[in-house]
């Protein structure tokens, strides 16, 4: 019992030697390592990363904000090189910046058994004014070989306290361990937001701890001097603090609207401040909060009372007209053609309306408030929607960041209409892309606020018409006419939009591998109310196989997928179609003289559960003739992880329907 | 003539030359030609360089260009490079309407500011400074205004009037002028057939080009770089961040290389030449040993690029390197340098124009060239060329990267010109050994042996320390045709001694052949389908070009399903013709079990224009043989 005992303590203390995080206690077992046994395909891993953010105060700044960060990283091959370089970007902002101190950096090696340490010399540290905001520091280790361990460390110390960075917990690597700490005095209140598939539990706790001020006065009476004297401000701290182990990797998938989504990280976000002897000053804690500083901003809600710069214009336009849905249509394109989009998202006015309706160039908002304005200017109810953008992730939790655009919403007594008037061919609930994520934010009266479901409701159409002739040679020739609705409208509008014609055919050719077009035709290029028609006239060599004296087509030809899109083995998060879609491929073949059908393929119904998608394959035969209708549905924006196999397997035979044959023979 | 004569002769010139440049802002005036086939158009184009003396260069630089879409708003170009050594004197840039009407005035402060490094490298003294401008509709015209003063005359600015695919030039305009004591060389290139006229005064040389239309890019056809109008234009005397020279042919260029840039960075500590020497103490051949020594490189560097001041063409010195692990293609390919001789091997540091479409130096045209290092190294029987900024590629391989061109080979008794290693389409093989057994619902096993070399072997080598995820993507893209497919096992074997590089794989995959009733279809290459057909052009333009050949040899066995007997196989095909040949024979070995064989090769070349579309034409047999089917039907 007691030789266990002490075995016990034994292991015990050699698990703690093994694991010494104190920067460079980098320990030969670690060197040793050739993979990391919970992921042998990383090519490197975090051993250890500690990051302290916590408030400092000085008596002549005031308080100001300090990250210190320690890194433990081993390098298991080649693929992992890019681990010893590392950037770390400082804010500089109107004579205020961020500044970096306590640099220090090893690299370590074994070699022959010994741990050879290489120290990160000035001369291997570059500083570079990035750009007008941002000053880059640019590190990369010496002498990186396949399993060195790095190490570094720094602080970070910034004024701008209202502006915590992200904790990060989860990267495109493992990470063995990782502790992370936070902590504010009571004069400011934080949010956390926790985010990922990792369960993260901070533990929580208080502190005192006191400011001493020192003064210095200067005794003008009693023949001069000076009186040296001091106080204590005692406070109390929140501490939140992660210890958290065995961080599997993030890997990218196809198909993913934005994998930050589900990066595993929390976010402090100021909410108020209470100083002794001042207000409490609101941040945001609530998405009431959040909506009230937005809305508050002289850059957002006072840019929608302008009106002065456009009335005589609006005036001008709208005179004859009084129905609002015309009156709306009206302002929406009178928006859309005197305004670019610079490409520059935001919900803040960056130069104001005024100047971006002069200059004919803006941002998000410049233009999308600045359509808001001119709704109500029209005596309509217009809104401003505060969205996120697919890059910028999903707002879980009420923060100012969370959102970085904004769109229009009118009510109707019918309905209500979501509008951006930052992309030439987007049409009212028919949004780009990039704003095309989950939900909204509506900004009502009295700086209210609700939620509004961005995704469409009304399915993108594509209905695909061909007609051709199968010569006796395998040969086609037919038309082709496509019919396209909302987004499969805009799609295709912003890809022919000012290209060459004959480079677009060209290109539509090439795709097809010797599809030859004539007669091609767009309708409605600029009438966005309408469906988009494409229609011209094909050829194509080779579509079916003669063999013997029968031939053998799909009857899709060059329409049918061939392609699955969905290869991964397993799939850990959703798929995302971006909107919800309906397509109608209706086919004729007139068959060659002299053959007819010896065999057609059977009519398939394919469903996806819970109604998020179907196929359909419909065939008939005459006798010089064979009618095909196909039918793809996909109604849902998004389909959860949960369904992947189902979806896998419904694409799979899809593509075997498509592609099964029908056999003719020669009748003579 | 008196002088009141010429004065209003001068005066109607004046006259005249403003109407022109005031329509050089109206989109109505392009030519119609100009517009086909260009996004941009380049109104007018000076540049008006000052070579005052060897160490003092100015550039004047005015650029009137119409945006015609959205496309083109990358060649608006309005941007300058600059460093410590490069000062901007004066920057502008105004925005014209279609109507060319002034609508926008932007000054040197309102111009972005930003650091030019790129993804690549780790740090760089150069910093660019560029106009950001959303167009309000288009088109739209841009005059950009930019002086530059320089010290550095080592690199002078050709006359390039086309610098992209889809731009075309209305007027471009280059004038240099140089003191007494330069001499200025100039190479032309590719001006046949464009309008482009030449004056040569004592100080001076111009050049001048008039309505150029714009070419637009083409499957395999020559680069721009070879088909573009050009005029390279070196001083005799120059200087390179300091360092000063006089040059007249490559012997001496190679010298001052030698000379001034190297020489003095072969300092390796005496504890590496001693660790050198007895790494290779056991081997007697100058090759083993080289080999021994370039594995040494590999393992203890890697390419992190750092370019300051000198530096950008100075290698860091050997020792530096020694210590840091890391270097740029400079560093590292001079590091190898030292440790090469160490060992008592000659070496040559050997400059290059890298990249995929094999661009040579212009050997007759003594100048600051090229964009990477490679070694040299000289031996009885031919040269060995080594790539020493990556750690994987075998001794020896240069692959597609620094292949086949024209490179400067710097001695300490001078520069030459050489040529490198050519990949011919005999190298360049493929072999495909597989079996796969269909079943009577379609599916099949399949099992398959690939050796690459060559060429072939440099699109695979990336492959080894693959993640097993990747590697599984890898494979179902490259056989994309087959649906449903499952890797069962998965064996590569990078042998870099024989520059050989195997795949075993076995994948099962369900429904590969296609039904129709009582019948199967069997789509009898499995394995290797040519997938893309080179595009089809309505009106081709430029030559034909295969930068390289290759050579796929096939042989697979197929078991038949047991229920179904053959009722028809596809007959063999052979194709012969100048652009290579492809032959296909299926020979039946008992009544379930079938051998295909197939071979494709591709010959490198250069050929006209016209021969493009039977170029593609064989492509499209190709392709179409390769989704030869076998008929079965149910016994």
């Amino acid at each position: 019992m007691r030789i266990l005992a002490i075995l016990l303590s034994l292991s015990f203390s050699l698990t703690i030697s093994a694991q010494d995080y104190g920067f460079g206690k980098v320990s030969k077992e670690e060197l040793q390592e050739k993979f990391n046994p919970l992921d042998s395909s990383a090519n490197a891993t975090y051993l250890y990363k500690n990051r302290r953010t916590y408030f400092v105060y000085r008596q002549e700044e005031g308080f100001s904000l300090v990250t210190d960060v320690q890194e433990r990283i081993k390098i298991y091959n080649q693929e992992g090189f890019d681990k010893a370089t590392k950037a770390i970007l400082l804010y500089d902002y109107a004579g205020d910046s961020e500044k970096i101190s306590g640099f220090k950096a090893y690299t370590y090696n074994l070699i022959d058994g010994k741990v050879e340490e290489d120290k990160l010399k000035n001369d291997g540290i570059f500083k570079t004014k990035y750009n007008e905001y941002y000053e880059q520091t640019k590190f990369t280790m010496p002498n990186i070989k396949e399993g060195s361990v790095i190490e570094y460390k720094y602080s970070i110390e910034s004024p701008f306290y209202w502006n915590v960075d992200e904790f990060v917990f989860q990267h495109d690597i493992p990470v063995k361990k990782l502790e992370a700490y936070f902590e504010a005095p009571e004069y400011f209140n934080f949010k956390s937001n926790t985010k990922g598939f990792l369960s993260v539990v901070p533990k929580n706790e208080t502190k005192n701890d006191k400011i001493t001020f020192n003064y210095k006065e200067r005794n003008t009476s009693m023949g001069g001097g000076t009186t040296f004297s001091s106080s204590d401000l005692d406070f109390v701290k929140y501490v939140s603090s992660y210890d958290l182990s065995n961080i599997p990797a993030l890997k990218e998938e196809p198909y993913v609207n934005n994998i930050d989504n589900y990066r595993s990280a929390v976010k402090y976000e100021l909410s108020y401040t209470k100083f002794p002897q001042a207000p409490l000053k609101y941040f945001s804690t609530t998405w009431e909060d959040v909506v009230k500083t937005i809305y508050e901003s002289p850059n957002f809600g006072g840019e929608l009372d302008k009106t002065g710069y456009y009335d005589d214009e609006v005036d001008a336009l709208i005179a004859s007209v009084s129905d609002p849905l015309s009156r709306t249509g009206l302002i929406f394109n009178f928006v859309k053609s005197q305004v670019k989009w610079n490409g520059y998202n935001g919900k803040y006015t960056n130069d104001g309306v005024r100047k971006a309706f002069k200059d004919h160039v803006g941002n998000v908002a410049e233009i999308n408030l600045m359509l808001t304005s001119m709704l109500r200017y029209a005596g309509l109810n217009a809104y401003p929607v505060l969205v996120s953008t697919r890059d910028n992730g999903i707002p879980l939790f009420p923060t100012r960041d969370g959102y970085n655009y904004v769109i229009t919403y009118v009510k109707f007594p019918q309905g209500g209409m979501l509008l951006d008037a930052t992309n030439k061919f987007s049409m009212p609930n028919v949004l780009p892309f990039r704003a095309l994520n989950w939900q909204g934010r509506i900004i009502t009266e009295h700086g209210n606020s609700e939620l509004i479901d961005l995704y469409p409701k009304i399915d993108s159409k594509d209905q695909i018409t061909m007609m051709v002739d199968l010569h006796e040679n395998g040969d086609i020739e037919g038309g082709f006419r496509s019919i396209k609705t909302n987004h499969d409208a805009m799609l295709f509008r912003q890809r022919y939009d000012d290209v060459d014609q004959a480079d677009f055919l060209e290109k539509l050719e090439n795709k097809y591998d010797g599809l030859e077009v004539s007669e091609f035709k767009v309708v409605n290029t600029d009438e966005l109310s309408k469906p988009i028609m494409e229609s011209y006239k094909l050829f194509e060599e080779s579509q079916a196989d003669i063999i013997g004296n029968k031939i053998y087509f799909s009857p899709l030809f060059h329409l049918k997928t061939t392609v699955n899109p969905f290869k991964l083995e397993k799939r850990e998060f959703p798929v995302d179609f971006g909107y919800p879609s309906s397509s109608v491929y209706r086919v004729s073949v007139n068959l060659p003289e002299g053959y007819q059908v010896e065999t057609l393929p059977e009519p398939k119904i394919i469903a996806l559960p819970d109604d998020l998608g179907s196929f359909k394959y419909i065939i008939a035969s005459q006798k010089t003739s064979i009618q095909l209708t196909v039918e793809y549905k996909i109604n849902q924006a998004i389909i959860l992880p949960f369904y992947y196999e189902t979806l896998k397997e419904y694409f799979k035979q899809l593509i075997e329907k498509e592609n099964e044959q029908i056999v003719l023979t020669k009748t003579l | 003539m008196n002088i009141k004569n010429t004065f209003s002769i001068l005066l109607l010139f004046l006259s005249l030359a403003v109407f022109s440049q005031d329509s050089l802002y109206l989109t109505s005036t392009i030519p119609e030609d100009l517009k086909k086939n260009a996004n941009t158009v380049i109104r007018l184009h000076d540049i008006d360089i000052s070579l005052n003396s060897s160490s003092d260069m100015s550039i004047k630089e005015r650029r009137i260009v119409t945006v015609l879409n959205k496309e083109g708003n990358d060649n608006v170009d309005a941007y300058v490079h600059y460093d410590n050594n490069v000062k901007i004197v004066a920057l502008e840039a105004l925005v014209f309407n279609k109507f060319g009407a002034l609508i926008k005035k932007v000054r040197k402060k309102d111009f972005r500011d930003v650091s030019a490094v790129d993804g690549g490298t780790l740090y760089s003294d150069s910093r660019v400074k560029y106009l950001e401008y959303t167009p309000i509709s288009y088109p739209y015209t841009i005059e950009f205004n930019c002086e530059i003063n320089t010290e550095n005359t080592a690199f002078i600015e050709s006359f390039s009037p086309i610098d992209d695919y889809f731009v075309s030039v209305e007027n471009s305009n280059y004038n240099i002028n140089f003191p007494s004591d330069i001499v200025i060389r100039t190479k032309e290139k590719n001006l046949n057939g464009a309008t482009i006229t030449k004056e040569e005064l004592p100080n001076k040389i111009g050049y001048t080009a008039k309505n150029l239309i714009a070419i637009k890019p083409e499957e395999y056809s020559p680069s721009l770089i070879d088909v573009a109008p050009r005029v390279l234009v070196s001083s005799n005397k120059f200087t390179l961040e300091g360092v000063q020279t006089e040059v007249t042919d490559w012997a001496d260029f190679g010298k001052w290389m030698y000379n001034d840039l190297l020489k003095d960075t072969y300092d390796l500590p005496a504890s590496t030449i001693a660790h050198i020497q007895n790494l290779v103490k056991d081997e007697t051949d100058d090759i083993a040993k080289a080999k021994k020594i370039y594995e040494y490189v590999q393992d203890k560097t890697r390419y992190i690029s750092v370019q300051v001041g000198i530096g950008g063409w100075k290698p860091f010195n050997a020792s530096e390197v020694d210590k840091l692990g890391y270097g740029d293609c400079k560093a590292l390919t001079n590091y190898t340098l030292s440790l090469l001789k160490a060992a008592g091997i000659k070496s040559n540091y050997t400059v290059v124009y890298a990249g995929s479409s094999q661009r040579s130096l212009e050997t007759d045209f003594t100048a600051m060239q090229g964009n990477h290092v490679i070694l040299n190294i000289p031996t009885e029987k031919d040269t060995i060329w080594l790539e020493c900024t990556n750690q994987q590629i075998p001794f020896g391989f240069i692959g597609d990267f620094t292949d086949d061109r024209d490179v400067l080979v710097v001695t300490p008794e001078g520069g030459k010109i050489e040529h490198t290693k050519k990949y011919t389409a005999n190298e360049n093989v493929q072999y495909i050994k597989g079996r796969y057994t269909v079943s009577n619902e379609g599916n099949i096993e399949v099992k398959v042996s690939e050796t690459s070399k060559g060429i072939q072997y440099d699109n695979k080598f990336f492959l080894d320390g693959k993640t097993e995820r990747d590697l599984d993507t890898y494979y179902k893209k490259r056989w994309r045709y087959i649906n449903g497919m499952s890797i069962t096992d998965l064996h590569i074997t990078n042998d870099k001694s024989a520059v050989e590089f195997i795949e075993d794989i076995s994948f099962k995959a369900t429904n590969y052949t296609k039904k129709a009733g009582n019948r199967m279809l069997l789509s009898i290459n499995a394995l290797n389908r040519n997938l893309s057909i080179p595009d089809h052009y309505k009106d081709r333009k430029l030559p034909l070009k295969i930068n390289r050949g290759f050579k796929d040899i096939d042989e697979v066995e197929v078991r038949l399903p047991q229920d179904y007997k053959v009722e028809f196989l596809p007959k063999g095909v052979a194709i012969e013709n100048k652009f290579g040949s492809y032959k296909t024979e299926l020979i039946t070995k008992d009544d379930k079990t079938l051998v295909y064989k197939r071979e494709f090769k591709v010959n490198e070349g250069d050929f006209p224009k016209e021969d493009y579309e039977a170029f593609r034409d064989f492509y499209k047999e190709v392709s179409k043989h390769d989704n030869a089917k076998v008929a079965l039907i149910k016994t």
